[in-house]
């Protein structure tokens, strides 16, 4: 099951728009700074296809301005 | 993947990628997300009396599955009303230290052997039979403490007084509250504050006699501070021997020579009676006016015996008596100026201000504590500033529980729960409560605490039980009791729940539950009861201190005394244990009542708590509607005629600096606890000596060198600490006692009040070397 | 003299006082008696003056400062009002805080500009001391833990140049994270030494404080009582003797 963490940076003044877009998304889970513009993404999915239709879903989104990749893990 | 290994890959995930965010934003904060993974579930909150000190705030503490993971005020406790201290806030980080008794030891050719806890317990159990056999039953003996909750004391008090029927029972509070209960005694007859923490609400001026209320009794130094912010001209008097942090937010700081606080309380009477402040009508109609013995000794000699004479007199003796203390006499024996004495009379005199009074250990641990408590009541007798809001001589307890286990059961050599050893009609009250014959309560008091641990030295004791007490760190002249505790035919038998200097010198260490592992009560400084629920399992083979001597006491055959099953037996304690107090005087709340609220007080008279005693106002207890001393047979309140005798060893020329020792705020007594939790350990990792900096200079001393302390009876190195957080006069050395690397007590001596005991640990002659 | 109603003021035939002498004779009674109230005055005045006080004020550099200056806390404690207390202004951030100094605990220099008028420097302590709203800045001060060192010129000066003389390898530590409670909820440890910074509610109540450290509990008094310093990192091991 890969499991992955990111920062996401909001477009500007798009923090809270781009917090309620990736809470709505299935498998993730946000952690939102309260003095920062960035949020800590943890993606966990049930395999490798989901969690790569995921990131590229939410890397449409417009309130996103870049995703960095910290953590991951898969099974294999 | 198990579900246990998947969360432990999320938060992993998610901690690495906080650690990124916090090295890429300094000061990046998800406050609302901690990066800890808590166990699954919610948090469960329970009141309970924090573990800490006499002020007896009320916690909630957070239990998570199956361990305590955080604590908040209780906002329904009327003590802190929500706030703690950094030891409050942390307190359940006690129970986790990594190096926990968990299984019981028996010493076996030298080694601690881990034993199961049931043959430990035949082991004491044998033990005690065999001690009793050769040498009688005054040869086993329990020294316990304010720490016990009321239902440890209860037990032990049960099965040494009314079952093997000796009177070798004694508790660390000896150490600490002995002068406080004396001094009630001769004044008032009867034991504990007769005010309560209102009075802080209501004061307009405070004074503390030798006590550091910042740092020992936080909460209610706070509630202090509150009152003074909220209203004009409340003013805060810090009367000390040394300089804290209490002096820092003090009004007026006024440093005295260590003793002399009975000249300056006479003083003050002196200058009363002189401006005539003094308040006739009280004083004729609820006031008598006694002296008793003088030139007392010091106790330093084993076999030390003492009993005080009283002679009544009148209020004129009492002003001849007087003369020998005008100001400016104090001033030449107290080094504080006449003015700054007529100062304090006049705030005590002023009939417009409510004067209370704080004292604690510089008041108590004095060879002559019970006269300088008298001396202190004295005071506010005369102004009749007493048992009213704001107007209150109160005595603060040191240890959470020394009134309502040690004061209140009655766990001292002459003492039973209600009234004393020496009296037919209390031993024949407590045989019939207890279930005993009334022979067996002997009617002679043995030994108090430092005769009793001189008795184990010399052999006349040869097996003694500690529970949740470190008398290895804490007795005064600890070298002689150290080594007395160890020598060939002494048995030793300790409860406690980590390694100490005094598990050290066990022969057997039987694992106890520590205060939420076990359900039971504490009792405050303002006579309020309270009650804990069990809120954790208790570690390993961990068994509550009253079931430790439950389970010896049916195997030396007492089991009709101590029936009761696991599942009841505090409730069945609480209830036989009230029958002592059932009159209005010191009625006990029932148990229903301490389980849903946070904290009753007693007198509990009809659902009503009595705040302020001997006031008919308030006080159900007296016989009409104003002041009733009822303790006394004449129901009036004793002004005792107590004068200034030196301390029992002062600076000379050989040993030239006052050695006084005491607490910090984060330590609790010997560290036991309060160093196994890291927030505190990190705040105070050391002990040191507080030196003054004119003297450090003339020594050629900065911070953390080397410094050699040393008494006629040891000595110690130690770092000297200079410019913190207290400041001793030049000519006197404070140290800290809660290190167990330096033990210091093996520098003290062991002088104590000749009335009640007590060890004054705060005067003996040191010199200091350079090292 | 020629005054038709004046009398002689002395018996007739004996020579009268020069009146000069008098007056003069008055005006030395005068100063003697002036002398008299004022000496013993000057002398308990000189007495009364502690001379290491005085020197030490002189220095303005307590030898050994650190942890002995609670009075300062409870002193702004008691002076400090509850509205202001209360202040909740949202202009300071950490990062504007930490981007004034070099590194954390390192004296932060002056952002604005030091007006002199008449050939006077403004005193800072004017708006340092105790904080409140400067019209010119619009905005909140922020207000100084160590009021008593009143040569401010010697740690905290104005830049007046972004650029530098030579560039620089110069790294320092992270500040302090926000958030330490050991306990969920509990009070967290003091994050700075405390040296020079004994007075918690300068820095950490009222409308001029940094946001992300503003304390919502202010009343309560001492906070030394719930908050210690951490002076080591190394946890408690036991060493019997």
């Amino acid at each position: 099951m890969p499991i992955f963490s990111f920062l996401a940076y909001p477009e500007t003044r798009m923090k809270t728009q781009l917090i309620k877009d990736l809470s709505s998304m299935q498998y993730c889970e946000v952690k939102p700074s309260d003095n920062q513009d960035v949020l800590i993404l943890l993606t966990d999915t049930p395999d490798e296809q989901t969690n790569k239709d995921l990131i590229n879903t939410i890397k449409e989104l417009d309130s996103l301005q870049s995703l960095s990749m910290i953590f991951g893990h898969t099974d294999s | 993947m198990t579900i246990t290994r998947r969360n432990f890959i999320r938060s992993m995930a998610l901690n690495s990628a906080a650690i990124a965010a916090a090295t890429m934003f300094p000061g990046i904060s998800f406050a609302s997300w901690k990066p800890i993974d808590l166990p699954a579930g919610s948090i469960q909150w329970s009141k309970t009396p924090c573990r800490f000190c006499g002020t007896g705030c009320g916690l909630l503490v957070g239990v998570s599955g199956e361990k305590a993971v955080a604590v908040k005020g209780d906002p329904n406790c009327s003590v802190n009303k929500g706030l703690c201290c950094v030891k409050g806030y942390h307190s359940v980080q006690i129970l986790y230290g990594k190096d926990r008794f968990k299984t019981a030891y028996v010493r076996k050719n030298g080694k601690m052997v881990p034993t199961p806890i049931k043959e430990a317990l035949d082991l004491v159990a044998k033990q005690m039979k065999a001690s009793i056999d050769e040498k009688g039953k005054d040869a086993v003996s329990i020294y316990g403490s304010g720490q016990w909750s009321i239902p440890d004391g209860y037990a032990a008090s049960k099965f040494f007084k009314g079952c093997i029927g000796t009177n070798n029972v004694e508790a660390n509070a000896r150490l600490c509250m002995a002068s406080a209960v004396t001094g009630c005694l001769t004044t008032f007859g009867l034991d504990e504050p007769m005010g309560c923490y209102e009075d802080i609400d209501n004061a307009d001026v405070f004074i503390t006699w030798g006590n550091n209320m910042a740092e020992m009794h936080p909460v209610l130094f706070s509630r202090m501070l509150a009152n003074r912010k909220s209203k004009t001209d409340v003013k805060i008097i810090d009367l000390t021997t040394r300089s804290t942090r209490s002096s820092l937010a003090a009004d007026k700081s006024i440093i005295f020579n260590p003793q002399s606080d009975l000249a300056i309380a006479n003083a003050i009477c002196h200058e009363i009676i002189k401006n005539n402040w003094v308040n006739q009508d009280f004083v004729t109609k609820h006031v008598s006016f006694h002296k008793g013995k003088t030139n007392i000794g010091y106790g330093t000699e084993d076999h030390f015996k003492f009993k005080d004479k009283q002679e009544n007199v009148d209020f004129e003796a009492f002003k001849t008596f007087l003369a020998d203390y005008t100001p400016e006499i104090a001033e030449k024996i107290s080094g504080v100026s006449a003015e700054d004495i007529k100062y304090l009379a006049a705030l005590y005199g002023d009939p417009e201000k409510k004067v209370t009074s704080f004292w604690t250990m510089g008041m108590n641990q004095h060879t002559r504590g019970t006269w300088i408590n008298n001396l202190v009541y004295n005071i506010h007798l005369l102004t009749g500033k007493i048992s009213s809001p704001g107007n209150s001589p109160f005595s603060l307890t040191g240890q959470p529980s020394a009134c309502g286990t040690v004061r209140e059961v009655g766990t001292l050599t002459h003492k039973l729960p209600h009234g004393v050893v020496m009296k037919e009609g209390a031993r024949k009250m407590a045989a019939k409560i207890w279930g005993v014959p009334a022979s067996n309560i002997d009617p002679k008091p043995t030994y108090h605490t430092v005769e009793m641990f001189r008795a184990l030295d010399r052999g006349d004791i040869n097996f003694m039980w500690i529970q949740v007490t470190n008398p290895m760190v804490t007795m005064p002249n600890l070298r002689r009791y150290r080594d007395g505790a160890k020598k060939d035919g002494r048995f030793i038998v300790v409860s406690e729940i980590y390694p100490t200097p005094t598990s050290d010198v066990a022969d057997v260490i039987l694992p106890s539950a520590l205060w939420v592992e076990r359900e039971g009560f504490f009792g405050n400084s303002e006579r309020r009861t309270q009650h804990n629920d069990q809120l954790v399992p208790k570690p390993g083979e961990a068994m509550c201190n009253t079931w430790q001597l439950i389970e010896v006491a049916r195997r030396m055959g007492f089991e009709k005394q101590f029936p009761w099953s696991q599942e009841t037996y505090i409730e069945d304690i609480w209830n036989e244990y009230t029958k002592f107090h059932d009159t209005p005087k010191h009625r006990m709340a029932p148990y229903k009542v301490l389980k849903a609220r946070s904290g009753v007080q007693w007198p509990y008279v009809d659902g009503k708590e009595t705040r302020w005693r001997y006031n008919g106002k308030y006080d159900p207890a007296c016989k009409d509607d104003t002041f009733d001393f009822y303790g006394k047979p004449d129901h009036r309140a004793w002004i005792w005629l107590r004068p200034y005798e030196p301390a029992a060893e002062s600076p000379d020329r050989e040993y030239p600096f006052w050695l006084n020792t005491g607490r910090v705020l984060e330590h609790w007594h010997t560290g036991s606890m309060t160093r196994r939790i890291p927030i505190l350990h990190k705040a105070v990792p050391e002990s040191y000596v507080e030196i003054n900096p004119e003297d450090a200079k003339d020594m050629g001393l900065v911070n953390d060198s080397k410094v050699k302390i040393s008494s006629r009876r040891g000595s110690l190195v130690m770092k000297a600490s200079i410019n913190g957080r207290g400041n001793p006069p030049k000519g006197m050395v404070f140290v800290p006692f809660f290190d167990e690397s330096y033990l210091i007590n093996e520098v003290t001596l062991d002088a104590f009040c000749p009335i009640s005991k007590q060890p004054d640990y705060k005067k003996c002659a040191v010199k200091l070397e350079k090292v | 003299m020629g005054n038709p109603d004046y009398k002689p003021d002395h018996k007739p035939g004996l020579k009268p006082k020069p009146k000069q002498k008098l007056k003069i004779g008055k005006l030395f009674l005068l100063f003697v008696l002036f002398a008299v109230i004022a000496l013993p005055l000057v002398i308990f005045k000189a007495f009364s003056v502690n001379p290491a006080d005085a020197i030490a004020k002189v220095n303005t550099a307590p030898v050994l400062d650190f942890d002995h200056n609670a009075g300062q806390l409870f002193r702004t404690y008691n002076g400090t009002t509850p509205s202001y207390m209360e202040g909740s202004s949202t202009s300071r951030t950490l990062d504007y805080y930490y981007s004034l100094r070099q590194y954390p605990g390192s004296p932060p220099f002056v952002p604005h500009d030091l007006v002199v008028e008449k050939g006077v420097e403004q005193t800072c302590l004017s708006c340092h001391e105790k904080g409140g709203f400067t019209q010119s800045m619009n905005r909140f001060t922020p207000v100084t833990p160590h009021p008593q060192h009143t040569y401010c010129g010697q740690c905290h000066m104005k830049t007046v140049t972004q650029t530098l003389f030579k560039d620089t390898d110069w790294v320092s530590v992270q500040p302090p994270r926000l958030g330490r409670s050991e306990l969920g909820g509990s009070p967290p440890p003091i994050a700075h030494p405390i040296q020079m910074r004994e007075n918690c509610i300068a820095c950490h109540v009222g409308p001029g404080t940094v946001v992300p450290i503003r304390v919502e509990h202010p009343m309560r008094g001492n906070c030394r009582q719930c908050h210690v310093p951490e002076e080591t990192k190394i946890l408690f091991t036991r060493n019997p003797k």
